[in-house]
């Protein structure tokens, strides 16, 4: 058991959840004043798009920073189980876009 | 222009879903995505789709702040997520394949039962001496009621795979976190004491919630306004929650809530059949 090293994961994986959230929410809400001003209408919609795919990102980008990290550890029974998980991810992506 | 004042509406819900969400340990989606159905009158899988990216910014929000205090088991994180992710990917595709009755009558169902486990709330603290052998996947943590540090050893693990699967499928179907069926099987079942249990449940269900998300945005079934409202709005709920959750006593709430739970369980069965 690593404690020292999953201490220092959970760390910075906390900081690209609090970077995602705040940096989408920040889109979202300006996104949403703009939608209501004549001037803003016209890239309000750009923004929130942004936003919404920002945060749908953010959890995305968290399992990737685990893999690489446990990468680098040579922890490969969490190297394989973080893969499995982004592949999930990836059909859940290939799936979406299919269906545009 | 769009409507203000319904993105106004959209917004409040929001907020009233996070405050319920933080005071009762539970997602806001449970109450979220039956007022976007049955009172705003969005398609279930709009009201899903919204509820779902609500899910990924509170799982986000809780599992940065929470870092630090070991209460998240990470190792036992990266397992379930395989089973919770594989749920959740079948949930959002079955979703596109199913009316919105029979929608409503699954998330009448799920909602009985949350709001029976709610009513019951079970909490066998499993805790071991801190020396204890915890195996690869157990954890310690600082326990602030008694403490000292204990240690857990996870017991079944193929039901918490189990368990995952099964709530990230419900999670992406019905756009709720799914921590209501996560938390009590892991306490249950699994030997995870309780808050450690709510820890690694909320940091996994921003990973559920998003391979249902993904799907729903592809459909385009996630309308931008609506969500950003909800968004900005379940996180406000919860910030407000944070400051006034500690004085308040949740007993008559959580009983409240299971009352609330019921009634839309019933009238989700009322219009699934009409």
């Amino acid at each position: 058991m690593t404690s020292a090293k999953d201490d220092t994961l959970e760390r910075r994986l906390g900081w690209i959840l609090r970077g995602g959230v705040v940096a989408s929410t920040a889109l979202l809400a300006i996104g949403l004043v703009l939608s209501f001003l004549p001037a803003g209408m016209s890239f309000a919609p750009m923004l929130l798009q942004a936003g919404l795919v920002l945060l749908v990102a953010t959890p995305i980008a968290r399992v990737a920073a685990s893999a690489v990290s446990y990468l680098i550890a040579g922890d490969w029974m969490f190297v394989v189980l973080t893969t499995i998980v982004l592949v999930e991810l990836g059909a859940a992506v290939a799936a979406a876009i299919h269906a545009q | 222009m769009p409507s203000a004042a319904s993105t106004l509406i959209v917004l409040a819900a929001g907020g009233g879903a996070g405050v319920l969400g933080a005071l009762l340990g539970i997602g806001g989606g449970v109450v979220l995505v039956p007022f976007l159905n049955l009172v705003l009158h969005f398609p279930i899988t709009q009201a899903a789709a919204i509820s779902l990216v609500t899910v990924i910014a509170t799982s986000s929000t809780v599992a940065a702040s929470r870092s630090g205090a070991h209460l998240v088991n990470l190792r036992l994180v990266m397992v379930l997520e395989v089973a919770t992710a594989a749920g959740s990917l079948l949930g959002g595709l079955t979703a596109q394949m199913l009316t919105q009755s029979a929608l409503q009558r699954i998330f009448g169902a799920v909602t009985f039962v949350v709001a029976i486990l709610m009513l019951l709330r079970l909490n066998t603290r499993n805790v071991l001496p801190d020396d204890a052998e915890t195996g690869v996947l157990g954890g310690r943590y600082y326990e602030e009621e008694s403490g000292r540090a204990v240690a857990y050893r996870i017991k079944r693990l193929p039901a918490a795979l189990a368990a995952s699967f099964v709530a990230g499928n419900v999670s992406s179907l019905l756009g709720i976190g799914g921590g209501v069926i996560k938390v009590p099987a892991l306490n249950a079942w699994c030997g995870v004491p309780l808050r450690a249990a709510a820890a690694t449940s909320a940091f996994m269900i921003g990973v559920t919630a998003t391979a249902g998300a993904v799907i729903y945005f592809g459909h385009g079934q996630l309308p931008a306004l609506p969500a950003a409202a909800a968004v900005i709005g379940v996180q406000l709920g919860s910030r407000a929650a944070m400051t006034i959750g500690d004085r308040l006593t949740v007993r008559w709430l959580k009983i409240l809530m299971a009352a609330v739970l019921f009634i839309v369980a019933v009238l989700m069965f009322v219009r699934g059949n009409a």
